[in-house]
């Protein structure tokens, strides 16, 4: 079928290709996972109360998506991170540039972030609960740690990184303060950002469903931790699935690739 | 074009290596008249790096003055272009946008400094990598984009910075003669560090010879041009 195909076709051909096999890689090991459960479920005689069947974990999927909860307990988990994360991310880059340029903040201040930045997550949520009572306030500042001490840490990483040429470059093309940031400053650090807005996902990710199982009423966490109570470990593993594909969606789908093109075609120089 | 004026200038610093403080410059001076190309050579530590970086702005002097036209130089500043020896392309803009980068900082309009910026790539024989990447060119064009990236935004003076040392030798030659081409059209004031004697020789009205830090000779060139 190649050989008839136009040269640009013959181009992305071997690389969707590439990319349905690796999907496919992927995939394939967490559907032998899928397949293996009911047998050995059944071959063992195991009681649902301590690890449910195929059939009941789908009958409360069915259950939770038609009376709305599942819906709600994900758009409330869901909104605590796009809230923390976008919150972290508007206040650590700019602290990150602004002591990037300057070297002494920069090395005290390097430590502290790289300290912050290891405890981020789930250590802070007695504290949070101490401060914000439970709900929202707490969940959200639980998130807003893990993102932000990352972020302004990689912000930091990424400005001071840039080769001081480009910013003399700069200066000397006329550009003011401002354009210095937003042109060179920026730019820049882009790739380090995306880094950290990935990686202080993953840490808040988890640290999301912690503090949800403490300190709320809704919610993935909460839903896990309140099934346990009734031993219904069907719907437990409903949403330990849930929370895994959500993760790997969001990962894979928006975090992995931003990363990858930022890197590509920002890094490439800087990084060689 | 306007003049560049070195006077009395000193450059110490405190060199943690020596644990004292160690005289980089030593009294320079130096008269550079509008639309003349003076080249400084002298071997590698020799400072002449640091004098293009003092009058780029970049470091300050320790003494002495640096006087562009009539005025003194505080900082970097558009009226001194510069042409970096690892041409400090933004690797994040296209060619085009890297060539129109000072006009867009000067405030015109895309639509204008795309055209303007065009102009300058086609001097430069780059018309046709204008939506390019830097780091999809070769080392020459690189440096081809970053030679009209100063022009374009018409500085006063042009201060190059061992601009040909890291592509290979067929290429230096190649970009030495076009800056000659663009520098007899266009007759900027041409301040142009090099370790390599032929280069300077080559290209300069005048050679000026530094080592450890202060002016040897200077030697006008009357080769009349073009040369080679």
């Amino acid at each position: 079928m190649s050989h008839s195909a136009a040269p640009i076709e013959m181009g992305q051909g071997p690389g969707a290709a590439r990319h349905l096999r690796q999907a496919a890689t992927f995939v394939a090991p967490l559907v032998v996972l899928f397949l293996c459960w009911p047998l050995l479920v059944s071959a063992f005689g195991v009681d649902a109360r301590v690890f449910p069947g195929v059939k009941a974990v789908f009958a409360a999927a069915v259950e939770s998506v038609s009376d709305g909860s599942l819906l709600a307990h994900v758009a409330a988990s869901l909104g605590r991170v796009a809230a923390g994360t976008l919150l972290a991310v508007v206040v650590a880059v700019p602290l990150g540039v602004a002591m990037g340029v300057n070297a002494g903040v920069s090395a005290f201040l390097t430590p502290l972030f790289r300290f912050f930045s290891v405890l981020a997550g789930i250590a802070w949520i007695p504290i949070a609960t101490l401060w914000f009572g439970y709900g929202f306030g707490a969940i959200t500042f639980v998130i807003f740690n893990a993102v932000f001490f990352i972020v302004a840490y990689n912000t930091l990483l990424g400005v001071t990184a840039i080769p001081m040429r480009l910013r003399h470059a700069a200066a000397s093309l006329g550009a003011s303060r401002l354009a210095m940031v937003t042109e060179v400053l920026l730019p820049g650090a882009l790739p380090n950002i995306v880094t950290g807005i990935r990686t202080g996902l993953g840490f808040a990710w988890r640290g999301l469903i912690a503090a949800e199982m403490i300190a709320t009423n809704v919610g993935l966490g909460y839903m896990l931790f309140v099934a346990r109570d009734f031993y219904r470990t069907e719907v437990i593993v409903l949403g330990m699935i849930v929370i895994g594909i959500l993760w790997l969606l969001i990962d894979r789908l928006i975090l992995a690739p931003l990363e990858r093109a930022t890197i590509e075609r920002w890094g490439v120089v800087q990084r060689a | 074009m306007k003049s560049l004026t070195l006077r009395n200038l000193h450059k110490t610093y405190f060199d943690p290596a020596v644990g004292t403080r160690v005289t980089a410059i030593q009294d320079v001076s130096l008269e550079i008249g509008p639309g003349e190309f003076v080249a400084v050579v002298g071997p590698a530590g020799c400072g002449k790096s640091t004098i293009l970086n003092m009058v780029a702005g970049f470091l300050p002097a320790t003494r002495g003055d640096i006087i562009v036209g009539d005025r003194p130089v505080k900082g970097p500043g558009r009226d001194r272009g510069v042409v970096f020896q690892n041409f400090a392309l933004l690797p994040w803009k296209t060619v085009i946008d890297n060539v129109g980068f000072g006009l867009k900082m000067r405030g015109i309009a895309k639509p204008e400094r795309d055209r303007i910026a065009m102009e300058f790539l086609e001097l430069a024989g780059l018309s046709h990598a204008a939506e390019r990447y830097p780091n999809e060119l070769s080392g020459g064009m690189q440096q081809r984009a970053g030679v009209v990236r100063a022009l374009a935004n018409e500085p006063d003076v042009l201060l190059m910075d061992e601009p040909f040392a890291s592509v290979d030798a067929q290429t230096r030659m190649t970009l030495q003669e076009e800056l000659m081409r663009i520098w007899g059209e266009r007759r900027h004031t041409v301040l142009f560090i090099t370790h390599d004697v032929g280069e300077a020789v080559f290209l300069a009205d005048r050679v000026v010879v530094l080592s450890k830090g202060h002016v040897l000779r200077e030697i006008p060139i009357t080769i009349p041009r073009p040369r080679g």
